[in-house]
């Protein structure tokens, strides 16, 4: 008996340890250090230099965690320029403390990046700067990861207004500011030119009449199977694939339908919607206009080559393939030059559903967001933890500079956040500067991103970012709901099953149903309204 | 037992009950504790101590019940646990069998070479089975099979369902799983005393009379270790699985095995679920703990365990 009550208590014990080491401890709470921001930058950067200094702090080490495609990587090294630039207000100012960002950590896939850092936050091992999409940030903000900077951007207001109110807004969670816009895009309908030309469809004016919804999915239908038929080109249509990429969420907007209802906070599965999505696709797939395989095509093997190589009359695709195309070797084992990218490919909104329906594009913002425990591998955190939390937003507000948000535009494709950053991509010479390489930049930054610069840096690239950025008129967001990926999953497993003629759109509707109230969690997020459309058909006269 | 024997006993046992609580009861401890609470994205210090009594496995229940694939997946999580543990099992033994009769330094070679696939990363291993078997013209398969004229248009091996995806799962982890087999049946045969093969050879008895009549009789207890081990781990495994369906090479419902599910449920759909994942693990070491059981049994574990029967 005695040994038994032994061994309970050693249990009990053993399972505290571990629990205390998984909570990482709690920490005692001591009052911390302050300044008082004022929105006079080189004035807040150096009264908080002063107090480092005072409290014998000569160096603050910072990491900054991103994710995105290849060009992309100024997500991370715009939060070392903004580190060189305020090491630069210190020096200037006599203040003997410097920035030092230790790890730039950047990886492709931003579901991993966020998976890691909900996994390493709670454990203080996490980025002490995350830039990912705007659709974690209610999780995050909502479990106490990040940082709420409204207080802070109060002082700031000048700069946070120059942001695009939108993505300002993407950035809140209940109100609340918890992060900066760091990109945004729009995903517009490619239509390679030369097989246009070959079956005798006239681009001119085209994106008007896409704006007017007098160019519909039927009219998409029709030049599409005209472009396989005649031979001019192997598919119709080719789009992207899995679940992570929201793009045919495209089709519930642009046929009138929605994925979230703000008043009740829920998902929505808008079934006739949802269903005239489906039988797009299965229409699409049945009539050898896309492939029907199509979801489980390889991206750099299959999907782009087929696009690049002309072998598609339309394509679903983002702003930046614009850029992605001519980096990444997609194109007989090379990448297009920007010339013939121009020749080759017509863009435009995503069209309306039918008459009647508006045209639509799809925007999923990346936000810079601050780990509310950002600084902790510095001394004196709990001391100076305010003070830790007001330099990194002062830092965010560095790297949301215009000429780094604009060179980031540039070299990734991406639609710039400001609207002076928005300005300066039109600037030649500012253009031209930076195909040169002839900024102020840190060195580190302009060595990592030198070979991205000469590829990408042209007048046509910022003549096609100039050009799409009239589409965040028409942009919807995917929602930012905790259940929307599991929502997301089980669409992309219904558009798999239609195009491989596996279901039919009705059966693939019901399945949704199905799969939704087959989770009770998911049930009580996700509100199932309307019924499948009777007589209705596609392509429309 | 005196205080002595205790003492002695307890001292040279210690690091093992030390090892065992540390990696294996508090682990089981803590996930049936964490099934009990609403436990999600690794926020320890918020959810673990609210409580949500039994609402994890009553929802877990209520999805197997409704969800309309959860039938694929069990029928798959049989198929691919009975076929590939006979690949598994049967498979190492035919090596060990096969490269005992051989000279050592091919039969070491040749079985370095079955071990590759459970050396390589995970990830780069599903990679080359990825582009082997992928349903287009740029799988190595259907490229080698165009190009000898036997198919004209590329096949989605993985999309057949059920036995395309259930072949390739099979095959991917059957090759991994194998060298397991070999190593322990390796061992396990070259502790056998050479004279019983030597008498056995100048009898006349042939490789196959000798491996049938000595060797696998011989080796009896090794088989059931290799057949529970394999059992259990085949029934939890979810790695190649998870990749070669996430990369859409197989069927997502004739590629998911009981396993994948419950990591997809509680991970792989945005939220990060811990909760709804320990029900599911509690589950899971519920039907291990029965089937591992049953196995014993059947393979009647306990004569080996007897004593033996002269002095000691």
């Amino acid at each position: 008996m005695k040994m038994k009550s032994i061994w309970i208590v050693a249990l009990v014990f053993l399972g505290a340890i571990a629990s205390g080491c998984i909570s990482g401890g709690g920490g005692t709470q001591t009052s911390s250090a302050t300044v008082q921001l004022t929105g006079d930058f080189t004035k807040d950067a150096v009264s908080i230099g002063k107090v480092l200094e005072q409290k014998g702090i000569n160096e603050v080490k910072f990491s900054a965690w991103g994710s995105g495609d290849p060009n992309s990587v100024m997500r991370v090294y715009g939060i070392v320029e903004a580190a060189r630039r305020i090491n630069r207000i210190w020096q200037k100012n006599g203040v003997k403390v410097k920035i030092v960002v230790t790890e730039t950590h950047y990886v492709a896939s931003f579901q991993d990046a966020y998976k890691e850092y909900l996994s390493k936050q709670p454990l203080g091992q996490a980025g002490d700067f995350f830039v990912n999409s705007y659709a974690f940030l209610p999780t995050l903000a909502d479990e106490g990861y990040i940082l709420d900077i409204t207080d802070y951007a109060k002082a700031y207001q000048s700069v946070i207004n120059d942001f695009y109110p939108s993505l300002i807004d993407a950035s809140k969670f209940k109100g609340r500011l918890y992060g900066l816009p760091q990109d945004t895009e729009a995903r517009p309908l490619y239509i390679r030119k030369d097989v246009a030309a070959k079956i005798g469809f006239n681009l001119n004016g085209l994106d008007e009449k896409v704006k007017n919804g007098e160019f519909t999915w039927s009219d998409v239908y029709y030049w599409a199977k005209k472009a396989k038929e005649s031979g001019a080109a192997e598919w119709g249509l080719i789009h992207r694939k899995g679940s992570a990429h929201p793009d045919l969420i495209q089709f519930i907007f642009a046929f009138g339908g929605k994925l979230y209802d703000p008043n009740t906070g829920k998902l929505v599965v808008d079934v006739p919607a949802v269903y005239k999505w489906l039988y797009v696709e299965w229409k699409f797939a049945r009539d050898g206009l896309l492939p029907e395989d199509i979801m489980s095509w390889d991206w750099a093997k299959q999907i782009h080559p087929t696009i690049v190589e002309g072998k598609t009359l339309f394509d679903i695709g983002g702003t930046w393939y614009w850029t992605e195309w001519q980096t990444k070797q997609y194109y007989h084992g090379r990448g297009l030059k920007p010339e013939e990218v121009k020749k080759w490919f017509y863009y435009t909104l995503f069209p309306a559903g039918e008459k009647g329906d508006k045209p639509v594009t799809l925007s999923q913002p990346f936000v810079w967001m601050i780990n509310s425990k950002a600084g902790q591998q510095n001394p004196k955190y709990d001391e100076l933890k305010n003070i830790y939390h007001e330099l990194a937003f002062l830092m965010l507000i560095k790297a949301s500079d215009p000429d780094i948000n604009a060179i980031h535009s540039v070299i990734s494709a991406h639609l710039p956040v400001r609207k002076e950053a928005a300005k300066l991509i039109k600037d030649e010479k500012w253009l031209n500067d930076l195909k040169n390489l002839n900024l102020d930049l840190d060195p580190t930054v302009k060595d990592n991103i030198k070979d991205i610069v000469k590829a990408t840096v042209n007048p046509i690239n910022a003549q096609f970012l100039a050009n799409v950025s009239y589409m965040l008129e028409y942009t919807h967001l995917a929602p930012a709901h905790p259940k929307y990926p599991a929502l997301a999953d089980i669409f992309k497993e219904a558009v798999d099953k239609v195009l491989r003629n596996e279901m039919t759109p009705k059966d693939a509707v019901d399945y949704i149903i199905q799969k939704v109230k087959a989770d009770p969690e998911l049930a009580k997020n996700v509100e199932i309204t309307g019924e499948i459309p009777k007589n209705w058909k596609f392509p429309q006269q | 037992m005196n205080k002595d024997r205790l003492t002695t006993l307890s001292f040279f046992l210690s690091p093992m009950i030390v090892m065992v609580l540390l990696f294996y009861l508090v682990p089981l401890v803590m996930t049936v504790y964490i099934s009990f609470t609403q436990m999600r994205n690794w926020n320890v210090s918020k959810y673990l101590t609210e409580f949500v009594g039994f609402y994890n496995y009553h929802r877990l229940f209520y999805m197997f019940q409704h969800d309309p694939t959860f039938k694929a997946v069990l029928l798959t999580t049989v198929v691919f646990v009975a076929i590939t543990l006979v690949i598994n099992v049967f498979g190492g033994l035919t090596l060990a069998l096969a490269t005992f009769f051989i000279d050592e330094r091919p039969a070491s070679a040749f079985r370095l070479l079955w071990l590759l696939p459970r050396m390589s990363p995970i990830a780069v291993y599903s990679l080359v089975w990825y582009y082997f078997f992928h349903g287009s013209e740029i799988g190595t398969l259907n490229s080698i099979l165009m190009k000898l004229g036997v198919i004209s248009q590329p096949i989605p091996w993985g999309q057949i369902v059920p036995w395309g995806a259930w072949s390739i799962i099979i095959f991917v982890n059957g090759l991994v799983g194998v060298s397991f087999g070999m190593i322990v049946f390796t061992s396990a045969l070259n502790q056998i005393p050479k004279e019983l093969v030597i008498a056995a050879r100048v009898d006349g008895a042939s490789s196959w009379q000798i491996s049938r009549r000595i060797l696998i009789p011989m080796v009896k207890w090794h088989f059931m270790y290799v057949l529970t081990w394999q059992f259990l781990s085949l029934l939890t495994t979810y790695p190649h699985l998870f990749l070669l369906v996430q990369w859409d090479l197989v069927n997502g419902d004739y590629g998911t095995t009981l396993a994948l599910y419950v990591f997809n449920t509680a991970f792989g759909m945005g939220e990060q679920d811990q909760g709804l994942a320990a029900a599911a693990a509690v589950l899971l070491s519920i039907i291990g703990i029965i089937g591992g059981f049953v196995t014993l049994k059947v393979l009647q574990f306990e004569k080996m365990m007897k004593r033996p029967r002269g002095d000691f």
